[in-house]
């Protein structure tokens, strides 16, 4: 586990400084002089070198990546060419809706992927196991912008067709109004959660499958389950690692559907944020949330190799990497 | 390659297997069992429209796409405009048509990039050298978990929003996911006897590769890539609205959700065209995999047995009609071929 973890570690830095570096010659090759656009049209000529000579683009790329690599590390993020402020503090702000948000969708992901997945599995019936495989693979089909807008058509509050919740922005006192606050975010979480749901939906059904085909469950009959108790008991903690893992993956697909809709609802969140900082080409803020962002990502695959690695009793006390794979 | 150790001189393909079918032989086999079920049929018959409407909107819509009307904005469905114009005036229909060919480049260059770079990366795995296959394991494990959408805009900063930036995210996520999921296949066929057999025959590790591995995942690869397809027109739908995605002169279905988007409330039927259109699509290319999968196969697939015997019969019977080069031999491997149901592969 210890040489697990450390080349996990090891290589969780190399892809993170891999990425970085991406990020920044990526934001490099854009054309145009970002000091110059700061400054204004008709800047005087001194104006501009002093803009760029503060912001640091008169020094050599790997002098600039260095400082931007230095300042990230010690949590300063720098600041927003367009607004001058921190973007830390605006990260800061704008997390405490994504992360939930984030968290929130996944909550309703399982909530309707893992039970569903298990009916489907134990469902008896060819009408109601292609019903059920159908119904995963459309529910897998739906853009989360058209989910989302099917949503606010139904329930939105004053123009849906039962107007429940509210569908535009946050409230703004935050979480100081926890009612308010999540309100506003289960619809948006809603419409991400459905797709990520029926995905896994999908993969509880075919894990399980798999596992009541195994001898396991037999094995668990015969000592006095019913098939479903077998199922659920054993079956699905057998198939719990691959699960995890497969959550931690569609978890980083979610992404997108955050996106979508922290868009969507007018959700002043780090996805929203950082959408108008790249249409702005806001290059400090974009590089800086950019990497905030994938290291979040690979650090959840880290988590969830290493959570894999702990339910699956199969590596207990193996010292060897390759074993059940 | 020499023979010298059998006594007989070795047979080709045709001669030793009289039965084996031909590539088109295959594919009618392959196209007949996907209609028969009603899911393949489904796939069939959505994915077909797909590329005729495609192909027909590069010559005519039924009304330009670039025909817009002032006075005719947020139309209902009518003669001239089948769904109903948009905020500008524009056919709604039109532009779905003349977006199904942006999203259908977008799916077979995705699907592509992502195979290639997936094979790529699964003949590094299963390679022999332990240093590499390691790495290369480590490295998609660690990288995985990077999202489509983070990439998109990585991409996007510099180029702009553009076909390529949706292209080259979706290809480089989904070639990693398929690299992962077909592993284990590939590693179970790497240690198979045949591979043992054929490397110590002195073959090649990349013939190998083409000649052993891939035929042994390509089950997988069929499900794997018409998912990504399917999932790529999601990816493209959500990255335009974005503003990362197509650029928006440009038709696709994902910009024509997005037009729409900020008036659902006045004109709720705008949107519903173009999201019933990606869904039934994505539901096809999932499908589509499925069917495939199932089809493909010549073990599973009981068509393939029956064609191969028809084709053995009728060549046997004309062998018996003319009988010249053939020896007793040759008949002997026609008739086992055709017991085991092994001349299909």
């Amino acid at each position: 586990m210890a040489r697990f973890l450390m080349r996990r570690l090891v290589l969780f830095i190399l892809a993170l400084m891999g990425i970085s570096l991406l990020i920044f010659l990526a934001l490099r090759i854009l054309p145009g002089d970002v000091a110059a656009v700061m400054a204004g049209l008709d800047a005087p000529p001194e104006r501009v070198d002093r803009l760029r000579r503060q912001m640091g683009l008169d020094r050599s790329y790997p002098r600039q990546y260095l400082d931007w690599i230095s300042g990230f590390l010690q949590g300063d993020l720098g600041r927003s060419i367009l607004t001058n402020r921190s973007i830390a503090s605006q990260v800061g702000i704008r997390a405490q809706i994504t992360f939930p948000l984030i968290l929130l969708g996944l909550g309703m992901a399982l909530l309707l992927g893992i039970p569903l997945g298990c009916a489907a599995a134990l469902a008896r019936s060819p009408r109601m196991q292609s019903f059920s495989h159908m119904a995963a693979i459309v529910g897998g089909s739906v853009p989360a912008l058209w989910s989302g807008l099917l949503l606010i058509m139904l329930f939105a509050k004053g123009s849906g067709l039962i107007g429940l919740l509210p569908s535009q922005g946050f409230p703004a006192l935050g979480w100081a109004q926890p009612g308010q606050a999540l309100a506003a975010l289960i619809l948006p979480a809603l419409s991400t959660g459905i797709i990520v749901g029926a995905g896994i939906m999908r993969y509880t059904r075919s894990l399980l499958g798999d596992m009541l085909s195994s001898g396991y469950v037999d094995m668990g009959m015969a000592c006095g389950m019913t098939r479903t108790q077998a199922a659920l008991r054993i079956g699905l903690r057998l198939a719990s690692p691959q699960l995890v893992s497969v959550i931690g993956l569609t978890m980083a697909e979610m992404v997108t559907g955050v996106m979508v809709s922290e868009n969507l609802f007018a959700l002043p969140g780090l996805g929203s944020m950082l959408v108008t900082d790249v249409g702005n080409r806001d290059l400090p803020a974009v590089q800086s949330e950019l990497l905030l962002l994938a290291a979040f990502f690979l650090f959840l695959g880290l988590l969830v190799d290493v959570v894999h690695r702990l339910i699956d009793p199969r590596f207990r006390g193996v010292a060897r990497q390759e074993v059940a794979d | 390659m020499s023979w010298e150790h059998t006594d007989r001189p070795r047979l080709g393909l045709k001669a030793a297997f009289p039965g084996r079918l031909g590539f088109l032989g295959r594919m009618r086999v392959v196209l007949v069992s996907m209609w028969c079920k009603a899911s393949g049929r489904y796939s069939l018959i959505v994915l077909a429209i797909w590329i005729l409407v495609s192909l027909v909107s590069r010559f005519w819509t039924p009304v330009p796409i670039w025909t817009t009307d002032g006075y005719r904005i947020w139309q209902a469905p009518s003669r001239t405009h089948l769904l109903g114009t948009d905020g500008t005036g524009a056919d709604i229909l039109s532009w779905l048509m003349a977006g199904s060919a942006t999203n259908l480049v977008i799916s077979l260059l995705a699907v592509i990039l992502s195979g290639v770079l997936g094979l790529l990366l699964v003949m590094a795995m299963v390679s022999r050298s332990s240093g590499v296959s390691q790495t290369v394991v480590v490295l998609v494990d660690a990288l995985i978990s990077l999202p489509t959408v983070l990439l998109a805009l990585i991409l996007a900063v510099p180029l702009g929003p553009s076909i390529a930036v949706v292209v080259v995210a979706c290809g480089f996520g989904y070639g990693l996911n398929l690299a992962r999921i077909v592993r284990p296949q590939a590693l179970l066929a790497a240690e198979s006897d045949y591979v043992q057999s054929a490397r110590h025959s002195g073959v090649g590790s990349f013939r190998i590769f083409c000649t052993h591995l891939v035929p042994n995942i390509i089950p997988v690869l069929c499900v794997q890539l018409s998912m990504s397809a399917g999932t790529s027109v999601l990816a493209e739908a959500g990255l335009t609205y974005l503003g990362v995605g197509v650029p928006s002169g440009l038709p696709s279905w994902g910009h024509s959700l997005t037009t729409s988007v900020k008036f659902i409330n006045v004109f709720p039927l705008t949107v519903l065209w173009p999201g019933l259109v990606v869904t039934m699509v994505v539901v096809a290319l999932n499908l589509f995999g499925d069917a495939l999968r199932d089809a493909i196969d010549p073990v599973t697939n009981p068509r393939f047995r029956v064609a191969v015997a028809a084709s053995g019969r009728s060549a046997l019977q004309s062998e018996r009609q003319t009988p010249s080069a053939q020896s007793d031999d040759s008949g002997h491997h026609v008739e086992n071929a055709i017991h085991t149901g092994e001349g299909g592969r």
